[in-house]
């Protein structure tokens, strides 16, 4: 008879912690993980100091190949899910593969977000959320001087100091009302902006981009409501969004995110959600809220997999770091300092 | 300038045009600089059904054999191309079909078997090829068009190969196939540009318009015609019938005829006759059409007449393995046949060999009147190596007959003994010389004479003249000249390659290993080659074939073990093999 399967989807923190914490609980599953990106576990969170030549790239990974080996863990990279049909318990990948599982764990994380309005822009701008995109930033870093970031998040704070100190000169046109996870208060917008110039990356006030053009091969054009800025590359960090696309038809309730309980269930008998891609239901709030950062999602997907195997576990979600972010309560644990 | 070392394979199943894409990928490559070694494997079925893979192994600097790891695998047929997964190296690049006809379970899928550190480019090749075309059929462009984006090789080098090679089949082949590596060319470079830089690139190099890809088998078939080649007799078998396709859409223009016998025996026969008239000619067979030859060609050696015969060899016994590779025709090629009936045996290592030694043969056999025979193998007869073009010089196609100087005056005798058994030789329709050519025991006038004399004084004769050949055969050839090795590794045939980058390897971690290349197989330069024995500590003879053929014929030579490394597996031998028994007899210490 056949072992039962788990899928996991992805390959983030979430994903490889409910992988190891159900290999933990049973020898006896067939645990496959599933990713789209090409590269082993990573920190996103190191990617600046990457960038910047701080760290080496191995630095950025957390499990070598072997680890899986020798859990019994199947991981499969750079293969995308485009279908869940919970109803024959099967996934779809890309390339036309059916994938029968008995649980799942969808643990997809999240993936940039470009706002609308610079969409059409998107091929002038660079973001930075996986060792692909940090490495084309290496590639432009290579002849450029001038760097504009644009937008603002986490990321981008440590990113803007981290290669302002390796001897670029760095503008940062923050918008704080669009920054993510939430929108800074003038306090923190002061504050924020004060670390950043003392680390030598100059403030400019704009609030809304109106057009980028290629000016020539290594100049780009931003028009910006205060006037026009060139500069040799341009980074987006407007934050991420849940990667649930896939999900739209699947039958699970998706909002924002994956919509799951205090345990990380959703209405599907054997299917949990964790990490970047889950809206979690906070009983005391009686509202869904979203989480990021990596110690947030290693936490969940360890739960989600401890209660995949019979316990019932409820995430924890201390008030005092929840926010309001445009209407959606968000718990981050990535906060540091820069 | 980096350097790069890359193999790349194509697997399909017969009729997804991969032998074509292979072919494809050596000469794009070869135009762009790299010295490109090529090696296809087939089915033995003759069409409709079974796995192909072309292999081709590039690099920056001269490659001398193909090596065991996979770089880049271009499936086109998943169900045949999980059988290549175990030859995958780290981190190698994956091009397959992401949009097949029907929905693949799981159990039976070929990505789900990659490990997890593959490099994987789905991409819909039918459809590319079909919207692009009008027809999938060009799906194989597609997957090189894929390739050339994803690994960084300049589509102008393809697109110059397609035009050569469809350019007279009509505008819209041309166009088709064109259009079929367009598409899979931009979509590579669209939908991969997030991972550009993940695959293995291949830096840009001066283009070299001069090389040629040949493989062994048009090798011999060029050298053939160069040399002057009148009639060509053969029976079709595998891996020969390519010197007789050859041949037969050449040798004609030429003014030479191409017959296809009945069997093998009238090849041989007919090839005798040919050369008994003074006509250059050739048969090219192998294992189970040279065991049909033997009789006859102890006949050319009895009657001391020229023949040149190629025997490509394969898997045997018997039928055995038809498409796959082994050095096991040794013995027969040298001792085959009734009788004390020495022969000239040769092996090339590469195809410049392939060349230089079929047209040396024509002259051996004319000179020493005997039988030669260019002992290839199916992996040197179909590899494709990119060389400068080879051009014999007149002294190496010059006529070789020993002729009847006229001073005989009446006394003609073909077979006269002489100092080196070598008889002036006379054609047929030359007044005065008559003379009877029998594969009977004979006089010196060519009389049957069964005597213990004659036989003894025959067969001294015979024997002495193919010992006197040593002088215009090639010398082994030493690698890595030092007055003491710790390991001298001796190779012949197509395993020569491998031995060489083996030794190369070995040597570049600092141990005391050379090479000695052996292609004159009878019969022997045994002095040098005891000479170089007697310098190792240990000998060691790669071959494929089960017992060791070579280390049979050679072992004696010296009072030191040889040891024997041997491989059937119907696959060129692996580098990676020889360099693992090398350090383990360092290692072992008792050297």
């Amino acid at each position: 008879m056949a072992r039962e399967r788990c899928v996991i989807i992805g390959n983030g923190p979430a994903a490889n912690a409910a992988a190891v914490a159900l290999r933990q609980e049973t020898s006896e599953l067939d645990i496959m993980m599933i990713g789209e990106e090409t590269f082993p576990h990573y920190r996103p969170h190191l990617l600046p100091a990457y960038v910047a030549g701080a760290i080496s790239k191995e630095d950025l990974f957390v499990t070598p190949p072997s680890f899986y080996e020798k859990c019994n863990i199947r991981i499969r990279l750079g293969q995308r899910v485009v279908q869940v049909k919970l109803d024959q318990r099967e996934l779809v990948l890309s390339h036309k593969e059916i994938v029968p599982f008995d649980a799942l764990i969808i643990a997809c994380g999240g993936r940039q977000r470009i706002p609308e309005r610079l969409q059409i822009f998107e091929e002038l701008l660079l973001t930075l959320k996986t060792p692909a995109d940090a490495q084309r930033w290496i590639e432009g870093l290579k002849s450029a001087e001038t760097i504009l970031i644009v937008g603002g998040d986490l990321t981008s704070l440590s990113f803007a100091t981290a290669i302002a100190s390796a001897g670029k000169r760095v503008t940062f046109m923050l918008e704080e009302e669009s920054f993510w996870p939430l929108p800074l208060s003038r306090d923190l917008a002061d504050d924020v902006k004060q670390r950043l110039t003392r680390k030598g990356v100059e403030i400019i006030e704009a609030s809304c981009i109106k057009r980028l053009t290629r000016k020539s091969e290594d100049v780009i054009e931003v028009d910006t409501d205060t006037g026009l800025i060139a500069s040799n590359l341009v980074g987006a960090f407007y934050g991420l969004i849940p990667n649930v696309k896939f999900l739209v038809r699947s039958g699970l309730d998706v909002e924002r995110g994956v919509l799951v309980d205090e345990n990380l269930r959703t209405r599907f008998d054997l299917v949990y959600a964790a990490g970047d891609c889950a809206q979690i239901y906070h009983p005391e709030l009686r509202d869904y809220w979203v989480s990021i950062g990596y110690r947030n999602a290693m936490e969940q997907g360890k739960i989600a997999a401890q209660n995949l195997s019979g316990g019932m576990i409820s995430i924890a979600a201390p008030p005092a770091s929840i926010f309001c972010a445009e209407g959606v309560m968000v718990n981050t644990s990535w906060w540091m300092e820069f | 300038m980096p350097t790069v070392d890359v193999t790349v394979e194509v697997c399909g199943m017969a009729g997804d045009g991969t032998i074509a894409a292979g072919a494809m990928i050596n000469e794009a490559l070869s135009r762009g600089g790299f010295s490109v070694l090529g090696f296809d494997s087939y089915p033995a079925e003759i069409r409709g059904f079974g796995r192909c893979v072309t292999r081709s192994r590039i690099g920056s600097e001269t490659i001398v054999a193909m090596g065991t790891d996979t770089h880049v695998l271009i499936s086109l047929n998943e169900t045949e191309a999980k059988s290549r997964i175990s030859f995958l190296a780290p981190r190698s690049v994956v091009i397959f079909e992401n949009n097949p006809p029907t929905y693949v379970h799981h159990d039976a899928s070929f990505v789900a078997e990659l490990p997890p550190d593959k490099l994987l480019y789905g991409m819909p090749l039918s459809d590319l090829a079909a919207e692009a075309a009008g027809t999938p059929r060009g799906r194989n462009l597609t997957a090189l068009g894929g390739f050339a984006a994803i690994c960084g090789v300049s589509p102008d080098l393809f697109i110059s190969v397609v035009e050569s090679k469809f350019k007279t089949k009509g505008e819209k082949i041309l166009s088709s196939n064109l259009k079929s590596f367009e598409a899979g060319y931009t979509y590579a470079l669209r939908e991969f540009s997030d991972k550009k830089g993940d695959a293995i690139q291949f830096p840009e190099l001066p283009h070299n318009d001069r090389m040629v890809m040949l493989s062994g088998n048009q090798a011999i078939g060029m050298a053939a015609l160069d040399a002057g080649l009148k009639l060509y007799f053969g029976y079709p078998i595998t891996p020969a019938t390519p010197i007789m396709e050859f041949l037969a859409s050449t040798l004609p223009k030429q003014g030479g005829r191409v017959v296809q016998m009945e069997d093998e025996i009238s090849s041989i026969g007919a090839v005798l006759g040919s050369f008994y008239a003074g006509a250059r000619s050739m048969t090219a067979t192998s294992g189970p059409g040279f065991s049909l030859m033997t009789e006859l060609i102890t006949h050319g050696v009895m009657a001391e007449i020229p023949a040149v015969i190629i025997d490509a060899q394969r898997g045997g016994p018997a039928t055995g393995l038809p498409t796959k590779t082994e050095q096991s025709d040794l013995h027969a090629a040298v001792f085959g046949g009734p009788g004390d009936s020495a022969r000239i045996v040769i092996a090339p290592t590469n195809v410049s060999e392939c060349y230089h030694y079929t047209i040396k043969s024509f002259q051996l056999a004319e000179k020493y009147q005997t039988p030669v025979i260019v002992l290839t193998d199916f992996y040197l007869d179909n590899r494709v190596e990119n060389l400068v073009m080879p051009l014999a010089s007149e002294a190496e196609t010059r006529n070789a007959n020993v002729s009847p100087t006229g001073s005989e005056g009446g006394n003609y005798k073909r077979y006269q003994i002489t100092e080196s058994g070598i008889s002036p030789r006379s054609l047929p329709g030359m007044e005065g010389y008559i003379f009877t050519a029998t594969g009977l025991e004979h006089t010196e006038k060519g009389s049957p004479d069964y005597s213990p004399e004659v036989h003894t004084a025959m067969s001294e004769k015979r024997h002495k003249k193919i010992a006197g050949a040593l002088v215009d055969l090639p010398k082994p050839e030493v690698f890595f000249v030092e007055d003491r090795l710790d390991v001298g590794v001796i190779g012949w045939g197509s395993t020569f390659g491998s031995v060489l980058e083996a030794v190369r390897a070995v040597r570049e971690k600092g141990c005391r290993v050379g090479a000695l290349k052996i292609t004159s197989l009878s019969p022997l330069h045994a002095s040098l080659i005891q000479e170089f024995m007697e310098r190792c500590n240990k000998t060691l003879i790669p071959e494929l074939n089960y017992e060791g053929q070579l280390a049979n014929l050679i072992g004696h030579l010296h009072h030191g073990s040889v040891v024997r490394l041997n491989l059937v597996t119907g696959s060129p031998f692996p580098p990676s093999l020889i360099i693992r028994k090398i350090e383990d007899l360092i290692d072992r210490g008792d050297i």
